[in-house]
């Protein structure tokens, strides 16, 4: 299974994370170092003001000057930060001194986004010639379209109508979320379910990724792809922009991006535009500042009923993942926890502290003020579960079968004995198992023994 | 609704075999069958998948209560403000599913709408109200349901006025319906005066007035409702009323009759003087049941739900008050006699010379013509030779005619013993009181003919909230057996000691004796332990030097032992076989240990819970936030890994149901006072699985249902078995009380067919 680790990261963590060369190329675009400024944590962001316009390297003891001795460890991450995204690169000179300089090319562009503002590529329409959808409409197609591709993403059969992503485009996505145990319907992993569990922001950050990760096998420069998300974010919200202002790879991009929810796509009589959403808007904001909590809808109660105030297909999905659904509603799904359904999800690599933490986060506002949200003989029964799967502990032991002679047999027994790994034999069968650690010396054993 | 169906055909599979536990002596003691000790709420596998999201949500659903579905689920908000309008009418059209704090759950069944037209509730009334409180248009197959159901229910009254049986309907083709039947049609009085072509007697009746649910309808409906209706009636022949009974259930001609009585204007029997004395205030759920057997001014026969502990003598006891006539109280045990007996001279102001009881021990016979007889189902079932003194008793019961037929606990009696008790006695009006009607099976649809419906259920948790019953902390206390133990348990040839070592687990009886320690030196409290389980009863008893009641220990020495446990300060653990699940009052007792049980049973687990239900101390401590919020305990003692993890979570499925919850607690006793306990020592633990291991198998729970039972292979060794340990609570299928007065022992050996009570006879033939 490729490496993917799922940790709430956000944009700028990929950009951080771009080879220097990319990067370079990146700051020759204002929007990517306005966003790459709005990015930082607040001293970071000082630091960079404070340094705007010198030139020269600054030595790393005066920078520390500026801090006071309990702020040290903001410090670091500030500057860490800064180092990272090679906004300021490091130097050691001859006398062990470190100090810093700031990326030539961010600041010359910062400078230009900072005094003229910024121009972007493309100018809103004109209202009179496009009928704008109201913000809620448009949020609500945003949502819509995220569950939908969601949906799709992790049982492929339950959605409707297609994505307009291609199937190994969607497979990108599912590695690492789905596992496929041979010919079975594919399963989500335990990242998967993390990855369900997390905010909208974080989860759209995790496809975004996958999305420019595999660019290159597309045949796109993923710089050209981040470029133009950052840029997007500068766009606004609810505003239709003309198409014809997209270059190519923007242009493939702008369909996908609309599969995701981020803009919407429309068509006049003559042109064809689209409106970005606050799902797009919101790209280059830092998470911690859009962790905005989602009302919860769900309702737990102390006989394992769960009951979800939610229409939304992929909640009752969610569910159904350590749940058995029984009713579903116009606007309320009822399930029920119990044992077999939730050995089905331990056997599926979700854990019980993701499921209780899930129940708690998402806790209907009638019930998440009390204490404890979740009732305990639930959570504890939950995590009992748990336990009694944990109770027989896996090690690795060989089989040995078919000697040729009881003498071979015994010689093999007295050798593993020796060495306190028998675990189990059969004399009459002439079988025995052995601790796996000592397979090695087993067969040396056995060459031996045949010679 | 396929889980009913699963349920009942899981019932009747072995109802009739269970019946041949019931022996009946003539001393009138009842042992009924404990049921539903394999009774599967939970269908195997994945339920189908019911799927109502295309139902139309109205615009202002959010300030509307429930949703219904088409196969007759129906979910209530409990944190509506129409929450209590919609608990009230729902109660009374649908049966009860669960219900925890914040979202109930509930089944129209046919049942339960003959219920609730049964308590004057119209079909039309119940679809307008149901939609009104639905957040989504009714589902068209809900209403036709509730056409279909109600279209011939409640249609017919049977009236019992100055002594004459009439048969009465707002509908006369109806009437002339059921004329056209042969039974009917002769058993028909023709009247004198002719009143119109059909000869029917035609009289104006208000229509049900405060039903509870006006405040949901609108002025118009209100007024529609109230409207005076014409009610059409002929009279039948008083002897031919069982037959005519008969022709109208749903078997037959399908217009269940309901039973009302117009005691006030019977001027035939005699009245009895009694009131309820002031200080007797019932309380407003009281009030409510109440409400609904008296709706009309008339009395309704049918059932009463309150859990123990809530006051359910009360009510009986009102009732009576109300009716003012002979009353008939039936009870299941000597026991509980004597306590129906105190309750009756405690509420209200009968007589002493009005009262009296009727068991094997005491005989007793009211002076005059009118007056309370307390007495067993199985003495007035009992159809085997009686003393003379018994039978001149009987023959009064049978001769009089009763205002009202008073049941106690009608979930433990056979419907067989019902049909017998009331076809011996002559009653205007019966009420069936329980605290838990857990079957959906023919039981309960015997008992809803029998008796009559569902009057009024109880939510528990509301009881709690308003601090009317104790708030129980429920505890599931994990006992990790003993390695010795659990390897002897595994055997092939333990499998009939299975019970016995589980229950004899040394950690299980280590978790008891810390439990005991605590609530006795620690919080001063009364602690009963039950255990089904007669060999651990009393290894555990004489261990920790407890005193036990059993079912062979006399009425003498029971008095003594409750006596002792109500008022001495040294006595504050008691010993409980099955004996103690039902109706044995212990108000004093505030925790429950349980440490052996009779297998799934859901109905024991809410009557063991039931004895500590009673609450003590003062009503603000009790509330939530109060400083005693909980005063009552309930621990379930289990052997982890046994079969009796299995059980557990069945049984306690109806408590969770009602909302109550169990803390699984893992570490008893704790790590480091193990030390002053029994068994510490694995000498002492051998020696005890030693003696478990020696004792005969009959001794330690033969007939012990083994978790992959199959049923008839199960019943065949059960009837073969007769030691006197399985008859007193060991297997659990049966309990039985002895009479000391004859000190006879019954064996319970198969018994030659011939000379068995006619009852029982069909079981064996």
């Amino acid at each position: 299974m490729p490496q993917v680790k799922i940790i709430a990261k956000n944009f700028i963590d990929m950009v951080a994370s771009l080879p220097a060369v990319k990067l370079d190329m990146l700051y020759a675009n204002p929007f990517i170092c306005e966003a790459i400024l709005r990015s930082l944590p607040p001293l970071a962001k000082k630091y960079v003001l404070q340094m705007m316009y010198i030139d020269a390297p600054i030595p790393a003891k005066s920078l520390e000057e500026w801090v006071l001795p309990d702020g040290l460890s903001k410090h670091r991450v500030a500057i860490d930060r800064l180092i990272q995204l090679r906004v300021l690169s490091e130097t050691v000179d001859r006398k062990k001194e470190t100090s810093y300089e700031m990326n030539k090319k961010f600041q010359i562009n910062l400078q230009k986004q900072l005094i003229h503002g910024g121009i972007l590529p493309r100018e809103p329409m004109a209202s009179s010639s496009v009928i704008l959808p109201s913000s809620e409409e448009l949020e609500i197609y945003a949502l819509e379209q995220w569950e939908h591709f969601l949906l799709h993403l992790i049982s492929s059969n339950q959605s409707e109508k297609l994505t307009n992503f291609s199937s190994s485009m969607m497979k990108v996505f599912q590695r690492g979320l789905l596992s496929q145990r041979d010919k079975e319907a594919s399963r989500l992993t335990e990242y998967g379910f993390q990855f369900l569990l997390m905010e909208t922001n974080a989860q759209l950050w995790y496809i975004i990724r996958e999305y420019i990760a595999n660019a290159e096998e597309r045949g796109v420069d993923p710089a050209n792809i981040i470029s133009f998300l950052l840029e997007l974010s500068f766009h606004e919200t609810g505003q239709a922009y003309n198409i014809n202002t997209l270059n190519e790879v923007q242009l493939n991009t702008i369909k996908d991006l609309s599969d995701l929810g981020l803009v919407k796509l429309q068509q006049g009589r003559k042109e064809s535009w689209f409106l970005p959403t606050k799902l797009a808007t919101t790209l280059s904001v830092s998470l911690s500042d859009t962790a905005t909590r989602k009302q919860g809808y769900v309702v737990v109660e102390t006989n394992f009923k769960m009951y979800a105030y939610s229409t939304s297909k992929l909640h009752c999905e969610i569910m159904r993942l350590f749940a058995r659904i029984e009713y579903e509603l116009p606007n309320l799904i009822v399930g029920a926890i119990n044992k077999e359904s939730l050995y089905n999800a331990f056997d599926n690599g979700i854990t019980s502290d993701q499921i209780v933490s899930f129940l708690q986060q998402n806790a209907h506002p009638r019930v998440a003020e009390k204490v404890p949200t979740v009732p305990e003989n639930v959570t504890d029964q939950i995590r009992l579960w748990e336990s009694d799967l944990n109770r027989v502990e896996m090690a690795p032991a060989q089989f040995y079968d078919e000697f040729p002679s009881k003498d071979l047999f015994e010689a093999v027994c007295d050798f593993a004995r020796e060495y306190g790994a028998l675990l189990w034999d059969d004399s009459k069968k002439m079988q025995l198992v052995v601790k796996g650690e000592l397979h090695n010396e087993m067969r040396e054993f056995l060459r031996r023994q045949k010679q | 609704m396929g889980i009913h169906g699963e349920k009942s055909r899981h019932s009747k599979k072995h109802k009739s075999s269970k019946d041949d536990h019931h022996r009946v002596t003539e001393d009138g003691n009842a042992y009924f069958a404990a049921e539903d000790f394999d009774d599967d709420r939970i269908p195997e596998g994945e339920p189908k998948k019911r799927d109502f999201t295309k139902l139309e949500l109205k615009p202002d659903h959010l300030n509307r209560p429930l949703w219904a579905c088409a196969d007759g689920r129906i979910f209530l908000e409990t944190f509506s403000p129409l929450y209590k309008q919609a608990y009230d009418f729902l109660i009374a059209i649908a049966e009860p599913v669960c219900r925890p704090e914040s979202m109930h759950e509930y089944n129209l069944t046919p049942h339960s709408l003959y219920a609730a037209v049964s308590v004057g509730l119209e079909t039309e009334t119940i679809i307008t109200v149901l939609n009104k409180l639905s957040k989504t248009k009714l589902p068209k197959e809900m209403i036709d349901f509730i056409h279909g159901s109600t279209a011939n229910y409640g249609k017919v009254k049977l009236v019992l006025k100055k002594n004459r049986y009439f048969i009465e309907s707002p509908f006369p083709e109806v009437l002339k319906k059921l004329l056209k039947d042969e039974v009917i049609g002769k058993a028909r009085i023709s009247a004198e005066v002719v009143h119109g072509a059909d000869g029917f007697t035609v009289s104006k009746s208000l229509n049900e007035l405060g039903g509870g649910h006006d405040d949901l309808l609108s002025e118009a409906e209100l007024a529609a409702a109230a409207e005076e209706k014409d009610t059409h009636a002929f009279e039948i022949d008083p002897v031919q009323v069982e037959n005519v009974k008969q022709r109208c259930l749903p078997n037959a001609l399908n217009y269940p009759m309901l039973e009302e009585y117009d005691f006030r204007n019977d001027t035939v029997n005699p009245d009895l003087d009694m009131e309820l004395k002031p200080h007797a205030q019932p309380r407003p759920y009281q009030e409510k049941s109440l409400s609904k057997m008296f709706g009309n001014g008339r009395a309704r026969s049918g059932i009463i739900v309150l859990p123990c502990g809530a006051g359910k003598s009360l009510v009986g006891v009102s009732a009576a008050c109300r009716i003012k006539k002979s009353c008939l109280c039936l009870a299941t045990n000597a026991v509980s006699v004597d306590q129906w007996a105190f309750q009756f001279k405690l509420w209200s102001t009968i007589r002493d010379d009005h009262i009296c009881r009727f068991t094997s021990d005491s005989k007793e016979r009211f002076r005059g013509n009118v007056g309370v007889v307390v007495t067993t189902y199985n003495m007035v079932a009992f159809g085997g030779k009686r003393s003379e003194e018994s039978e001149k008793i009987i023959e009064e019961i049978r001769n009089r005619e009763w205002g009202l037929l008073l049941m106690d606990e009608v979930h433990v009696v056979p419907a067989h013993m019902f049909r017998k008790v009331i076809s011996i006695t002559k009653s205007h009006c019966k009420l069936g009181l329980t605290a838990t009607l857990v079957r959906e099976d023919e039981r309960i649809t015997d008992l809803n003919f029998l008796i009559g419906p569902k009057l009024y259920e109880a939510n528990w948790l509301d009881l709690v909230k308003s601090g009317f019953i104790a708030n129980v902390q429920c505890a599931e206390v994990w006992c990790p057996m003993t390695k010795e133990f659990f390897a002897e348990y595994l055997k092939k040839e333990n499998s009939k000691k299975k019970q016995a070592l589980y229950v004899m687990n040394p950690n299980k009886f280590r978790a008891c004796e810390f439990l005991i320690r605590f609530h006795e030196r620690e919080r001063g409290d009364k602690i009963i332990v039950f255990a089904d389980n007669l060999f651990a009863l009393t290894e555990y008893a004489m261990k920790l030097r407890k005193p036990m009641i059993y079912g062979a220990t006399s009425h003498v020495e029971r008095t003594k032992i409750l006596e002792a446990f109500k008022t001495s300060k040294d006595v504050n653990t008691i010993f409980l076989s099955k004996v103690g699940d039902n109706s044995i009052d212990i108000p004093e007792a505030n925790v429950i240990i349980q440490i052996s049980s009779h297998a799934g049973s859901r109905r024991q687990e809410a009557q063991r819970l039931g004895r500590i239900l009673r609450a003590k101390g003062r009503l603000e401590d009790r509330l939530a936030g109060g400083k005693e919020e909980y005063n009552a305990f309930f621990y379930s003692l289990v052997s982890t890994d046994t079969q009796e993890m299995y059980y557990s979570t069945k049984r306690q499925q109806f408590l969770i149901d009602q909302g109550y919850s169990f803390k699984v607690i893992t570490s008893l006793p704790p790590p480091d006072c193990g030390a002053e306990l029994s068994y510490n020592k694995l000498q002492e633990q051998m020696d005890l699985l030693r003696k478990v291991l020696s004792a005969g198998d009959d001794a330690v729970g033969l007939e012990m249902l083994e978790e992959d039972a199959d049923e008839v292979a199960l019943m065949k060794a059960r009837r073969s078995s007769g030691s006197m340990s399985v008859m007193s609570g060991a297997n659990g299928m049966v309990y039985m009380e002895y009479s000391t007065g004859h000190k006879r022992l019954v064996k319970s050996k198969p018994k030659d067919p011939s000379k068995r009570h006619y009852l029982f006879k069909k079981r064996f033939t």
